[in-house]
C-alpha cells in the first residue's frame, strides 16, 4: 500500500472537507440573520417583529 | 442585589464622537474600533463591567445618535435596543449616557429623550480636560441636583481620568434605581400623548408606553407602528388628530419635540455652565490650513504618497528577513523529505510556498495599518472624509457615503454595514454598490508584489509609491462616475446635506494604535494560517496531479542529449501544464489573452474569485511546484521575473511586461472577488438582486478595462 498517497489524500480531503464546512457554516449563519462577514462575530441586528 | 449580577444590562449611549468607545475599552477593559469619524460603531458591542464594588455587569455600546427620531437602520437598533425590541436581547436596567462636556446643551438632548424611556441613568461629561482647556466649568452637583440626583461624573476617558467614578455611578444608578428628570409636556402635548396611548391599546390590544407614544407622534417614519402591527388606516387617524391638538398648543408636531426638550434643558442648566474666555483655537487654525479648497486636497495626496511611501521603505527589511526564514524553512523540510517526492512537493512548494508568499507581505500590513491608525486617531480622517465629500459630492450620492468608503479602504464589510448609517434606502443601495470599489487591504498584497517585482526595479522607489497610490485611486475613479448614474439616472436619489462633526485634533494613544495593529495583523496571520493554508493546499493538489509516469519517459527520450538538472525542469514544466490545473487554466486562458495574462495568472485569477489575496499564495504554488529545494530567496519575484511566453506571436518576450502587470493589478482594483462582501451586499441590500448586478458589472468593467489599458500599453511600450 503507497502510505504517502494515503497520507497526501487524507491532507488534502480535511482541507476540502473544512473549507466546504466553513463555507456552509457561513450560509447558515446568514440565513439566520447574522453577519454575512468572515469574522466569526456573532453580529445580530434584526429588530423584533 | 447580587454582587457578580452579570445578568444587568447597562447600555452606553451618546453622540457620534463623543468618545464612547473609548469610554467603553476603560470599563470593560476590551478593545473595539476607536475612530474619529460618525458612524464607527454599527454593531453590537459588549463586555463585563466591574462597577468597582465587586458587582459586574454587562456593559453594551450602542451605535453613536443625535436624536431618538430614527432615520436610519444603525439609529433605529439603538431605540430598539433601548426598548427592549432587539431579538434575544434585554431592555438595559440603566443607561450611561456619554455626554460631550464641551457641548452640554446639545448632547442633552438625547439625554432628555433617553430619559422618558424610565431607566436609571448616569451622566458622563466625557472630555473634561478639553472642556477645561476652553475655559468651560460644569457645577456637575448643580446639575445632577437639577437633573433629579442622577450621578453625574466629569471624565476624560482618552486619558484613563474618572473611568473608576463611572464605575461608582452606574452602581449608585441602578441601586437607587435614579432617573433623569423627565420633560414636562404642554398640556395639550401631553394630551395628544394619551390619546395615542389609549388608541394604539384599543386597535392593538398592546400596552404602549408614553416614549413609544412619542416617536409615534413626533416621527415621520412608521416602523413602532410596524412592530405594534398597529394598521395604517387606524395608526393615520389616531395620529391626525393628536397631531391637530399639538396644533392648537401652538406647536408644529414635527418640531415640538426639540423646542420642548431646548427649552426644559436651557431652564435646567442656568447657573450650572459657565464659560470662560478661552475658545478652542488651534484645531480650526489648523483646519483652515488642511480644509483649505486647493491646499487640502494636496496635503491630502501628499500624506498618502507618504503613507505609501514609508509603508514600502520600513517593510522591506523585514520583508527580505521573513522571506529567508521561509526559504531556510522550505529548503530544510524539502532535504529531510527526499524520500518522499508527492509529500515533499506538498509541503514545500504547497503549504510553506503559498502560505509563506503570502506571509512576507505581514510587515507592509502592520506598517499599513500603523499610519492608518494614527491618521484615524489623530482626528485627520474625519477631514479626509470632507475633503472627499467636497470633491465628490456632485456624483450625487449622500454625504455619508463617504464614511463607509472611507471604510471600505480597509475592508469592504465594515464599509457595507456602516451603510446603515444612511436614512435614505436609495442612497444606501448607491453607497453600498459601490464601496466594493474601494481599494481594500487584500489588494495591497498583489499590488505590493507587483511593485516590488517590476515597477521598483526599473523606475525606481517613487514610481513605486505613485503607482501604489494610482492603484488606491483607481476603483474610486469608477465608483464616483457609476454613483453617478445609479443616483441620477437607476434609482433617482434626492440629494441631501451632509452635516460631519469634526472632532478635535489629539495626539493618537499609542495603546489603542498598536492594539488595533495587533487585531489587523492578527486577522491576517490567521488568515494565512486557516483560508490560505486550506486553499493553497487544494491549489496544490490541483496543480500536481494527475502525474503520468510516461511524461518524463517520453522527455527523456525526445531530448538524449539533454542534461540531468534540464530534463528534470522540462519535466517538472511538463507534468504542471497537463495538471488539472494546468488544464484548467489552458482551457479557460483564452478569455484572459486580450488581458495579457498566461495560463499560471489565469489559474491565479480564477482561484482569486472567492476571496482575491489567495492570488499570492496561488502564484507562489503555481511557480513553485517542482522546484521544491532550489527555491532561493524571494523565490516567487524572480520566477515571474523570468517568465516567459512559450508559444504564439509573443514566444520568447516577458510575461510579466508593464502592460500586464498594470492590466493585472487593474483587473484586481476593479474585479468583485470577495464572496463575503458579495453575500454582505446581498443581506444589506435585502435581496441577491443587487449582489449579482454589482459582481457581473464590477467583473465586467474590469474586463474592459484591463483589456484595454493592455492593448494600449503594450502597443506604446512593446
Amino acid at each position: 500500500m503507497n502510505y504517502e498517497a494515503i497520507i497526501v489524500g487524507a491532507i488534502v480531503g480535511v482541507a476540502a472537507g473544512w473549507l466546504v464546512r466553513r463555507w456552509v457554516a457561513a450560509a447558515k449563519r446568514r440565513k439566520e440573520g447574522g453577519c454575512a462577514g468572515d469574522c466569526g462575530c456573532s453580529a445580530k441586528l434584526k429588530p423584533k417583529k | 442585589m447580587s454582587q457578580s449580577d452579570q445578568s444587568l444590562l447597562v447600555a452606553l449611549v451618546g453622540n457620534p464622537n463623543t468618545g464612547k468607545s473609548t469610554l467603553f475599552n476603560a470599563l470593560t477593559g476590551l478593545r473595539q474600533r476607536v475612530g474619529n469619524y460618525p458612524g464607527v460603531t454599527v454593531a453590537r458591542k459588549s463586555g463585563t463591567c466591574d462597577c468597582g464594588n465587586g458587582q459586574k455587569v454587562e456593559l453594551v455600546d450602542l451605535p453613536g445618535l443625535y436624536s431618538l427620531a430614527a432615520a436610519s437602520p444603525d439609529e433605529q437598533v439603538v431605540t430598539d435596543a433601548l426598548a427592549g425590541n432587539i431579538a434575544g436581547d434585554r431592555q438595559p436596567d440603566a443607561v450611561v449616557m456619554v455626554v460631550d462636556a464641551t457641548n452640554l446643551l446639545r448632547n442633552l438632548f438625547l439625554a432628555s429623550q433617553v430619559a422618558e424611556l424610565g431607566r436609571p441613568m448616569v451622566i458622563v461629561l466625557n472630555q473634561s480636560d478639553v472642556a477645561d482647556k476652553q475655559g468651560l466649568h460644569i457645577d456637575t452637583a448643580l446639575l445632577s441636583q437639577r437633573l433629579g440626583g442622577v450621578p453625574v461624573v466629569l471624565a476624560s476617558a482618552w486619558k484613563g481620568e474618572g473611568v473608576a467614578e463611572v464605575r461608582r455611578g452606574i452602581a449608585t444608578a441602578l441601586a437607587g434605581r435614579i432617573q433623569m428628570k423627565r420633560v414636562a409636556w404642554p398640556a395639550k402635548i401631553a394630551a395628544a400623548l394619551t390619546d395615542v396611548v389609549q388608541d394604539a391599546h384599543r386597535d392593538t390590544g398592546k400596552d404602549v408606553s408614553s416614549a413609544e407614544a412619542q416617536r409615534l407622534l413626533f416621527d415621520a417614519g412608521n416602523a413602532h407602528s410596524d412592530r405594534l402591527g398597529w394598521s395604517q388606516a387606524q395608526r393615520d387617524k389616531s395620529l391626525r388628530a393628536a397631531r391637530d391638538k399639538v396644533r392648537t398648543s401652538g406647536y408644529n408636531p414635527m418640531a415640538a419635540e426639540p423646542l420642548v426638550h431646548y427649552a426644559h434643558l436651557r431652564a435646567l442648566l442656568e447657573g450650572v455652565l459657565r464659560e470662560g474666555s478661552v475658545r478652542a483655537g488651534r484645531s480650526a487654525a489648523v483646519d483652515k490650513l488642511l480644509l483649505h479648497r486647493l491646499v487640502g486636497p494636496v496635503l491630502f495626496t501628499v500624506i498618502m504618497l507618504g503613507l505609501f511611501a514609508s509603508v514600502f521603505w520600513l517593510a522591506k527589511f523585514p520583508m527580505q528577513w521573513i522571506q529567508f526564514g521561509v526559504d531556510w524553512v522550505k529548503l530544510t523540510v524539502a532535504h529531510s523529505m527526499d524520500s518522499t517526492p508527492m509529500l515533499q512537493s506538498l509541503v514545500a512548494d504547497g503549504i510553506i510556498g503559498g502560505v509563506g508568499a503570502f506571509l512576507a507581505f505581514l510587515p507592509q500590513i502592520l506598517i499599513l495599518f500603523l499610519f492608518v491608525g494614527i491618521l484615524e486617531d489623530s482626528g485627520y480622517m474625519a477631514r479626509a472624509a470632507f475633503i472627499m465629500d467636497r470633491m465628490f459630492s456632485w456624483c450625487g450620492l449622500n454625504g455619508k457615503s463617504f464614511v463607509p468608503m472611507l471604510s471600505g479602504f480597509a475592508c469592504a464589510i465594515p464599509g457595507l454595514l456602516s451603510t446603515r448609517t444612511i436614512e435614505d434606502p436609495k442612497a444606501r443601495l448607491a453607497t453600498a454598490f459601490v464601496v466594493p470599489f474601494m481599494s481594500c487591504s487584500a489588494r495591497f498584497p498583489i499590488y505590493a508584489l507587483m511593485c516590488a517585482a517590476f515597477i521598483g526595479p526599473i523606475y525606481g522607489p517613487g514610481w513605486e509609491s505613485a503607482v501604489m497610490v494610482g492603484m488606491h485611486c483607481v476603483g474610486l475613479l469608477f465608483a464616483v462616475p457609476t454613483a453617478f448614474v445609479l443616483t441620477r439616472f437607476v434609482l433617482k436619489v434626492r440629494p441631501q446635506p451632509f452635516v460631519l462633526e469634526l472632532p478635535r485634533y489629539q495626539m493618537p494613544k499609542p495603546r489603542d494604535v498598536l492594539w488595533r495593529m495587533w487585531q489587523n495583523a492578527a486577522e491576517f496571520v490567521s488568515k494565512a494560517g486557516t483560508v490560505i493554508f486550506a486553499i493553497t493546499i487544494i491549489v496544490w493538489a490541483l496543480s500536481y496531479f494527475p502525474r503520468d509516469a510516461s511524461v518524463a519517459e517520453r522527455i527523456k527520450a525526445a531530448n538524449p542529449a539533454a542534461t540531468e538538472e534540464g530534463v528534470k525542469a522540462k519535466v517538472q514544466a511538463a507534468y504542471v501544464e497537463q495538471s488539472y490545473m494546468g488544464r484548467f487554466g489552458k482551457a479557460v486562458q483564452p478569455v484572459f489573452d486580450p488581458l495579457g495574462f498566461d495560463w499560471k495568472i489565469t489559474v491565479g485569477v480564477l482561484a482569486s474569485f472567492p476571496a482575491r489575496e489567495v492570488i499570492v499564495s496561488t502564484l507562489g504554488v503555481t511557480y513553485s511546484v517542482g522546484e521544491g529545494a532550489k527555491a532561493d530567496s524571494q523565490h516567487l519575484r524572480h520566477a515571474m521575473q523570468d517568465a516567459k511566453w512559450q508559444e504564439g506571436p509573443r514566444a520568447g518576450k516577458p510575461i510579466f511586461s508593464l502592460a500586464a502587470v498594470l492590466s493585472l493589478m487593474v483587473f484586481f482594483a476593479l474585479c468583485s472577488q470577495c464572496g463575503p462582501t458579495i453575500a454582505t451586499l446581498a443581506q444589506e441590500s435585502g435581496g441577491w438582486k443587487w449582489a449579482a448586478a454589482s459582481f457581473v458589472y464590477m467583473t465586467a468593467l474590469a474586463w474592459i478595462v484591463s483589456a484595454l489599458l493592455y492593448q494600449v500599453v503594450i502597443r506604446l511600450l512593446p
